[in-house]
């Protein structure tokens, strides 16, 4: 029976590891929950919600839709702007860097460490291993001295202490969104930029779209939803060498 | 004819001085930037939460997407919400009018929103007739006050002729006139 051990131990990991992502995914209607883009600021994890606001992270267990309750509120830092869920972590994009906390079983969410960089607006996106976050100066309330457009590539393997790895100059960058090897970064009026991640650490550019105004995105396995001021835009990518246009929907119609 | 009344340029004058550029002068006004933005009393109801018919995207805000709909925010008013089981022809079915909206998530058939200070769980399982189901009063403090408290950044200068601020909603802001440090 000795092979049987280290199977169920791991899958025993897998299941801690992965269960909560279980609750985002479709798999139970009536409880699932669906998916925003990086510049989110409301997030669901089980039973609770996770709300940034400027200076704090706020959690209410939403157990009871007819009762939902306040439960905590953290002071993070100044100028929180965005908030990603991965698995039972989550990472907050703030003007001064990135801030991890993890959430433990009663829904309270414990700080874990931050990447600092200059003052700048970042969002973040991540996969188990790498966490990508966008930093913008134009455009962007107190960015400091220094501070550059760029796409930072964050090691995050060991959560408690996230390295950078690499770090692309950008036109202006804003959301971003993961889905496997393909990354789509918004470059507001610049256009949208489409990265392969073959190796994650570097990310190569496959392609770039000119003309379209993006400010965020949500990949949907294939179909990729393309927000900006002008239009709501779907790409097909589920031809990565074809990566096309397949409707347009705009302000005033 | 209207004239500027002393009281009002005593106004302007305290506004100028609260919440302008007093200890950086040199501050580079940016053409656009996320911060906040007055709402007003005038704008009527601002707890009346119901499904209405679709109607035009406006001001484009933040997108959600769950089960082949696609959430889309129009600013400070409510949220659209497309049909997209077919991605080549997405067609707007209907809009949830929720004043003072920046953000939602979805549970199942519950969307959590911000109604300007509160948070509201709204009941979608029928999008032509939704409900609210809870509301947790002053949830989000940043919003309902004259000046965005405990906030730091920029915010539109509040307009005295339009109504008394009944809250803030985050949004782009061009060319930004306030802001606190």
């Amino acid at each position: 029976m000795k092979p049987i051990t280290p199977l169920l131990v791991s899958l025993a990991l897998f299941v801690g590891l992965f269960g909560c992502a279980a609750d985002s995914d479709s798999a139970a209607p009536g409880s699932s929950t669906g998916v925003g883009g990086s510049l989110a600021r409301f997030t669901i994890l089980g039973d609770f919600l996770y709300t940034v606001d400027n200076t704090r992270l706020v959690t209410f267990d939403i157990s009871d839709p007819l009762a939902p309750e306040q439960v905590s509120a953290i002071n993070v830092t100044l100028g929180v702007e965005t908030i990603f869920p991965l698995k039972d972590h989550l990472l907050l994009g703030t003007q001064r860097g990135m801030f991890i906390y993890r959430v433990g079983p009663d829904g309270q969410p414990l700080y874990v460490s931050n990447y600092q960089h200059v003052v700048s607006c970042d969002p973040v996106v991540a996969n188990d291993t790498f966490a990508y976050v966008t930093l913008r100066v134009s455009e962007c309330r107190d960015a400091g001295v220094g501070a550059a457009n760029t796409l930072d590539v964050i090691d995050i393997r060991n959560i408690e202490s996230p390295q950078l790895v690499n770090q692309l100059p950008m036109d202006g960058p804003y959301g971003l969104g993961l889905d496997g090897e393909l990354l789509f970064v918004c470059l507001g009026v610049n256009g949208l930029q489409v990265f392969t991640l073959e190796d994650p650490s570097t990310p190569v550019e496959l392609k770039r779209f000119e003309g379209i105004n993006a400010v965020d995105v949500i990949p949907l396995e294939g179909t990729l939803l393309v927000v900006g001021p002008e239009a709501l835009l779907q790409l097909d990518y589920s031809d990565m060498d074809d990566i096309k246009v397949i409707s347009e929907m705009s302000i005033g119609s | 004819m209207k004239t500027r009344s002393p009281l009002s340029i005593a106004a302007l004058f305290l506004l100028l001085s609260t919440f302008s550029c007093t200890n950086s002068p040199l501050r580079e006004i940016p053409d656009e930037v996320v911060g906040l933005a007055p709402v007003y009393a005038a704008d009527g109801e601002w707890d009346d939460i119901s499904s209405e018919g679709p109607r035009a995207i406006e001001q484009l805000n933040k997108i959600y997407y769950k089960d082949s709909l696609i959430f889309v925010g129009e600013a400070n008013q409510g949220v659209h919400i497309v049909d997209n089981h077919d991605p080549a022809n997405p067609e707007r079915i209907g809009f949830i009018a929720l004043p003072g909206n920046s953000d939602i998530a979805i549970k199942g058939d519950v969307l959590y929103a911000n109604n300007l200070t509160d948070l509201v769980a709204i009941d979608i399982s029928n999008l032509d007739e939704v409900t609210v189901l809870s509301r947790v009063s002053d949830a989000f403090p940043n919003a309902g006050q004259e000046v965005p408290a405990n906030y730091i950044g920029y915010f539109e200068c509040p307009d005295p002729e339009l109504g008394s601020v009944i809250g803030w909603v985050e949004t782009t802001l061009k060319k930004p006139q306030c802001w606190q440090e």
